[in-house]
C-alpha cells in the first residue's frame, strides 16, 4: 500500500470504530430507532471514503454504497453494517503488513520511507 | 341607593313580564349559542408515554368488529395520527363527511407543504388535504382500495393513506399501482410497524414522524413503473 493511503486507512479504521461504538451502544438501548439525518451524514461520509480505499475486494457487500437518507436506516441497521466494514478493514489490514522481527508488525509499503508500525493481525493476538 | 336599586328592577320585571316572548326567545337564543363562547384552546399534542400507551392499545386490538374494535381503533388512531404528525400535517378532522353527506372520511388534514414530501404531494397530486382511510382488518381487500379511491376527488388530490394493521396482500399491493399507473393515483399503506417507528422517533426525536410517510410513499414510488 501507499503510505498515504496507509494514512487514511488508519483514519478512517478509527473512525469507523468510534462510530460502531457509539451506533452500537443507541441500538442496545432502542434497535428499532432511526438514526438521525445528521449522524447519517457522518457515517455515509466515511463509508463512501472507505468504500474508495477498499476497492471491490474488500467491500462488505458488491450492491450497497451507503444507507439512503429516506429509508430511516435503524441503529442496528447502522450498527450491522458498519461492523462488516470493520471486519473488512481488518482483512485488508491483515493482508497488507508482515512480521518484521519477534513481535514487531509492520506495513508493507510500496514507496519508500521509513517503516510504520502496527498491531499483530486480530485473529492472533 | 337601595331605593332607586328596587325602582329599576320594578321597570326590568314589568318590562320582562309584558315582553315574555321577545325575552325567552333571547334567552333561547343565548342559550343555542353558548358553546360559541366556550375556550377553545390551541392544539394539544399527546405526551410520549400516551403515545405509547395509545400504540400499545391500538397493538392490543383485535382486527374485525367484535367488541366495537373497529371504533376503538379508529378512536385511537384518530388521537395519536394527529399528535405525531403535528405540526407538520396540521387542523386535522375526523369523521368528515362530503357534502352530499354520503361518504364519511375517517380523518383528514390539511396539507401545510412544510416539508418537501408535502409539497411534492401538492404538485404531483394536488392534495391540498390528505384523506387518511383506518381499516381494522385483517387483510385489505379490493372493496377498501375503491372506496379509498373513491374519496379523491378534486379537493382531496389524488394521494391518500390507508392506515390498517398488516401490510397489504400482494395482490392489493399490485392493485393501488395499477391504480397509480392507469390514473397517476397514489395510495400508500401505514401499518402497525409503521406506527411504531413512527412513535419511536416521535419519542427520541431522532427524526420527525412524518418521515415515515415519506419513506412509504417512496417505497411505493419505487415499486411503480418508471
Amino acid at each position: 500500500m501507499k503510505r498515504a493511503s496507509i494514512h487514511l486507512f488508519e483514519k478512517l479504521d478509527a473512525q469507523l470504530g468510534s462510530i460502531y461504538q457509539e451506533i452500537s451502544a443507541l441500538a442496545r438501548k432502542a434497535p428499532n430507532d432511526a438514526v438521525n439525518a445528521f449522524k447519517i451524514g457522518l457515517v455515509n461520509s466515511t463509508l463512501k471514503q472507505c468504500n474508495e480505499l477498499f476497492g471491490k475486494d474488500y467491500l462488505p457487500f458488491q450492491d450497497f454504497t451507503e444507507f439512503p437518507q429516506d429509508e430511516l436506516p435503524t441503529n442496528s441497521d447502522v450498527a450491522f453494517v458498519v461492523l462488516q466494514y470493520k471486519g473488512c478493514a481488518e482483512k485488508l489490514r491483515a493482508d497488507n503488513i508482515r512480521l518484521e522481527s519477534f513481535d514487531e508488525w509492520v506495513w508493507k509499503i510500496d514507496d519508500k520511507g521509513e517503516q510504520i508500525q502496527t498491531a499483530p493481525p486480530k485473529k492472533l493476538s | 341607593m337601595s331605593q332607586q336599586g328596587s325602582t329599576d328592577r320594578i321597570l326590568v320585571l314589568t318590562y320582562n313580564r309584558n315582553n315574555y316572548g321577545i325575552v325567552a326567545d333571547y334567552v333561547k337564543a343565548k342559550e343555542r349559542t353558548a358553546s360559541d363562547c366556550r375556550n377553545d384552546p390551541l392544539f394539544k399534542q399527546i405526551p410520549v408515554l400516551s403515545a405509547r400507551r395509545k400504540l400499545k392499545q391500538i397493538k392490543a386490538l383485535p382486527t374485525g368488529k367484535l367488541d366495537g374494535a373497529d371504533k376503538q381503533y379508529e378512536d385511537a388512531i384518530a388521537q395519536l395520527l394527529p399528535s405525531i404528525l403535528y405540526p407538520h400535517l396540521d387542523f386535522a378532522d375526523t369523521q368528515t363527511r362530503s357534502i352530499g353527506g354520503s361518504t364519511i372520511r375517517d380523518l383528514v388534514f390539511y396539507n401545510n407543504r412544510s416539508v418537501d414530501f408535502l409539497e411534492e404531494i401538492l404538485d404531483d397530486y394536488h392534495s391540498r388535504q390528505l384523506v387518511m382511510e383506518l381499516k381494522n382488518v385483517d387483510s385489505i381487500d379490493r372493496e377498501n382500495i375503491n372506496q379509498l379511491n373513491r374519496y379523491l376527488t378534486a379537493e382531496f388530490g389524488a394521494c391518500s393513506v390507508l392506515v390498517t394493521r398488516n401490510p397489504l396482500p400482494k395482490a392489493m399491493f399490485r392493485n393501488t399501482i395499477e391504480l397509480w399507473s392507469g390514473q397517476r393515483r397514489a395510495i400508500v399503506a401505514l401499518v402497525d410497524s409503521d406506527l411504531e417507528l413512527m412513535v419511536e422517533v416521535f419519542d427520541s426525536k431522532q427524526r420527525p414522524p412524518i418521515e415515515v410517510l415519506k419513506k412509504k410513499y417512496i417505497e411505493f414510488r419505487r415499486a411503480c413503473p418508471s
